[in-house]
């Protein structure tokens, strides 16, 4: 009767040990899968600033930017396209944002539009002078290009990323604000003023079991 | 019917003894510390985060986030800033993740002792990721990337005070703010300084009783420059009063001058240890425990297996531990800075920033009662097993064997439990004891930079630094000096 009694308390004691046993030893394998995926694919997996997100404001600005009045009117008054250049696109955000390839992504929407010709940057001109004085010495002369041709830009697009940040409770909201400006560079005059707002809400659970 | 029960014995007794002394020690070694500590006396940065690099493996999968905290300190200090900011930014990453807790985790740690967690760093261990990696922009010259840790800064302490419970908690970090504002006033954002030099102000004086770090006069002189730019009057008006003695300079008559930031780290950050607190649950047991403290005295590394073989065979000596702070406080007062050239001599002195060796004191203390309350019930949770399986042991050997087998494994288990118990003795310990921080505005040139650690009682602690910088106007340039006694 005692063995008997004592029989089931010794194999709940046991099943509790080698429960707790299992718990404490198991669960360490861990595995590495990639998938190849289109790169048009959103895949917004920490919160944070993303490739989807420099296209997206990219297209949609520039699209906004391209049809508004500032551009017909000067086209009509000066029968030619504006020429158009990036300037400084500043990070005033929480992140550590990879500006250049916003920039990038500017860059290629102005040009492909066709709508404005669009001059290289300030770091950009530096390297392309540098090979023209190289040409100077080295190439032959009826293939050298000349100083003094570049196109002088009318415009520089100009702007921030901005954020505002609100956290509690393992939920963050994530409000991005980008602004971008089109400043006549003969007379200062903002041409044209954008903005595009992102906002996310990322949640994290505070106990997985 | 006896056979089957041997069978299960070894069986039962092997989970309880696998799972607790399998799992003891995970905690990271401390030896490498000491080598890196000798680096950096011998002014070796290189190799002092070649030893820190080679420790890897010491630290273990659960400590990742304390080796790269560890690795970015080190990496910086060996000029290696963009590999320090990498190391840190994963830290950073790594402490977000850990945010969701898992239950396996928790439970595995619940029963057998807190350094089975995997490590996130404490509140001002975090921020501290932050703090490295704007030094890093900031030496860098890369003051808008700064800016950016700066405003992460400025959110992890708004979170921080969002989720503390008591007023009196560590719930801002005044450095932290302070060198915010210095960014953010480098980097024009005046109104941005502004705010952060205001909150450092008032968190420097609502720490004040547990912080042991007075309010920098460099600070008074800083509030009154940019309520002077801001244009703001009334906050002007209200500083000069509280600041009659201060002198400062305004903004327009700094802006062709160079501003040189030397930030000092003093000596080291205190390391912790276990407090055992062995509870005798009997007479008997008061009196072994009396016994081994009255002939070994406080436990040891060496006599800790002893006492966890006679307590598990007393069997009535529940251990429990818990963390303890070791301060290895700076002989250095503060650092000499001077500037020498062609344009003139000028001379300054560092001012207390950031007490580290305070400020781990109060993280601690703030978790102590919820760490206390833990371990005791670990302990008796960890008791109550090894009462069931010797209990079953006994049980399951039968008439004869039973009670001697069920002593064994009793004992054994109880031997293990205290055996397996051990406070979380991580931190970052490659952090100072002490930050310090000198400003000067000078006009632009070259100069020699002389930096020498004086102690308390003004004479020279370890050796004088001497670099030659070339300063432009309007530009700020950051050094960092590390000084070990």
């Amino acid at each position: 009767m005692q063995d008997l009694l004592r029989g089931p308390a010794w194999g709940q004691r046991t099943a509790i040990a080698i429960l707790v046993g299992t718990m404490l030893l198991g669960g360490c394998a861990s595995e590495t899968k990639v998938t190849r995926v289109d790169t048009g694919v959103v895949t917004d997996l920490s919160g944070r600033w993303n490739d989807t997100d420099s296209r997206m404001v990219a297209e949609t600005m520039v699209k906004e930017a391209l049809g508004s009045p500032w551009l017909e009117n000067y086209t009509r008054s000066k029968s030619r396209q504006p020429v158009v250049i990036v300037g400084t696109i500043l990070n005033r955000s929480h992140e550590h944002i990879n500006v250049q390839t916003f920039v990038t992504d500017l860059s290629r929407e102005l040009t492909n539009s066709q709508k404005v010709t669009f001059v290289a940057g300030k770091g950009e001109r530096e390297e392309i002078r540098e090979e023209r004085r190289e040409q100077a010495v080295h190439a032959l002369e009826d293939t050298q290009k000349a100083p003094g041709k570049e196109i002088g830009a009318d415009y520089m697009l100009k702007g921030n990323i901005s954020t505002i940040l609100d956290e509690s409770e393992g939920v963050k909201a994530v409000y991005y604000q980008v602004d971008l400006e089109m400043i006549d560079l003969e007379n200062n005059v903002k041409s044209w003023f954008g903005q595009k707002k992102i906002k996310k809400v990322i949640e994290r659970k505070r106990l997985l079991f | 019917m006896t056979g089957p029960r041997f069978a299960v014995i070894p069986a039962s007794l092997l989970v309880v003894a696998a799972t607790l002394s399998l799992l003891e020690g995970c905690g990271p070694k401390i030896s490498h510390y000491v080598l890196v500590e000798n680096s950096l006396r011998a002014r070796d940065t290189a190799k002092a985060d070649q030893i820190l690099e080679q420790s890897e493996k010491e630290y273990g999968t659960k400590s990742q986030v304390l080796y790269r905290m560890d690795r970015g300190m080190t990496l910086q200090l060996a000029g290696r800033y963009q590999d320090s900011t990498a190391v840190l930014e994963q830290a950073e990453e790594e402490v977000d993740r850990l945010y969701t807790r898992r239950f396996r985790t928790e439970a595995k740690a619940f029963l057998i002792n807190d350094t089975e967690l995997t490590y996130e760093g404490d509140a001002y261990e975090q921020v501290m990721i932050n703090v490295l990696k704007a030094v890093n922009y900031a030496i860098t010259g890369a003051w808008n990337d700064a800016a950016v840790e700066a405003r992460k800064i400025d959110h992890r302490l708004n979170v921080l005070s969002d989720r503390a419970q008591e007023n009196d908690a560590y719930r801002d970090d005044a450095f932290a703010r302070y060198f915010t504002g210095l960014v953010y006033e480098v980097t024009g954002d005046v109104n941005n300084a502004f705010i952060a030099y205001r909150k450092a102000y008032d968190e420097y004086g609502r720490a004040r009783s547990w912080s042991r770090t007075p309010i920098p006069p460099m600070l008074r002189a800083d509030l009154l420059r940019v309520t002077d730019a801001l244009h703001l009057s009334q906050e002007h008006e209200d500083y000069r009063r509280e600041f009659a003695d201060v002198t400062w300079q305004p903004v327009s008559d700094q802006q062709q001058l160079a501003q040189v930031v030397v930030i000092g780290y003093n000596g080291r950050a205190p390391h912790k240890e276990d407090l055992f607190i062995d509870l005798p649950i009997s007479l008997d047991a008061l009196k072994l425990v009396l016994l081994t403290k009255g002939a070994v005295g406080p436990s040891n590394q060496d006599s800790r297996a002893v006492e966890s073989v006679l307590y598990g065979l007393n069997g009535r000596v529940v251990r429990v531990a818990l963390p303890r702070l070791v301060p290895q406080k700076t002989q250095v007062a503060y650092e000499q800075v001077s500037l020498s050239g062609a344009r003139g001599y000028f001379g300054g002195r560092t001012e207390l920033g950031q007490n580290l060796s305070a400020l781990a004191e109060k993280s601690l203390s703030d978790r102590f009662a919820s760490l206390a309350v833990k371990a005791v019930a670990r302990a008796a949770v960890k008791y109550s097993l090894a009462e069931g399986a010797g209990r079953g042991a006994r049980a399951a050997a039968g008439k004869d064997a039973g009670p001697w087998v069920g002593l064994l494994v009793g004992a054994l288990a109880k031997t293990l439990a205290a055996a397996s118990e051990e406070a979380d003795k991580r931190s970052w310990r490659t952090l100072p004891d002490e930050v310090q921080i000198a400003r000067l505005w000078v006009p632009p040139g070259d100069y020699e930079l002389r930096v020498r650690p004086l102690g308390r009682d003004g004479g020279g602690v370890g050796q004088e630094s001497m670099r030659t910088v070339a300063l432009q106007g309007g530009e700020t340039k950051l050094f960092i000096e590390r000084v070990l006694p």
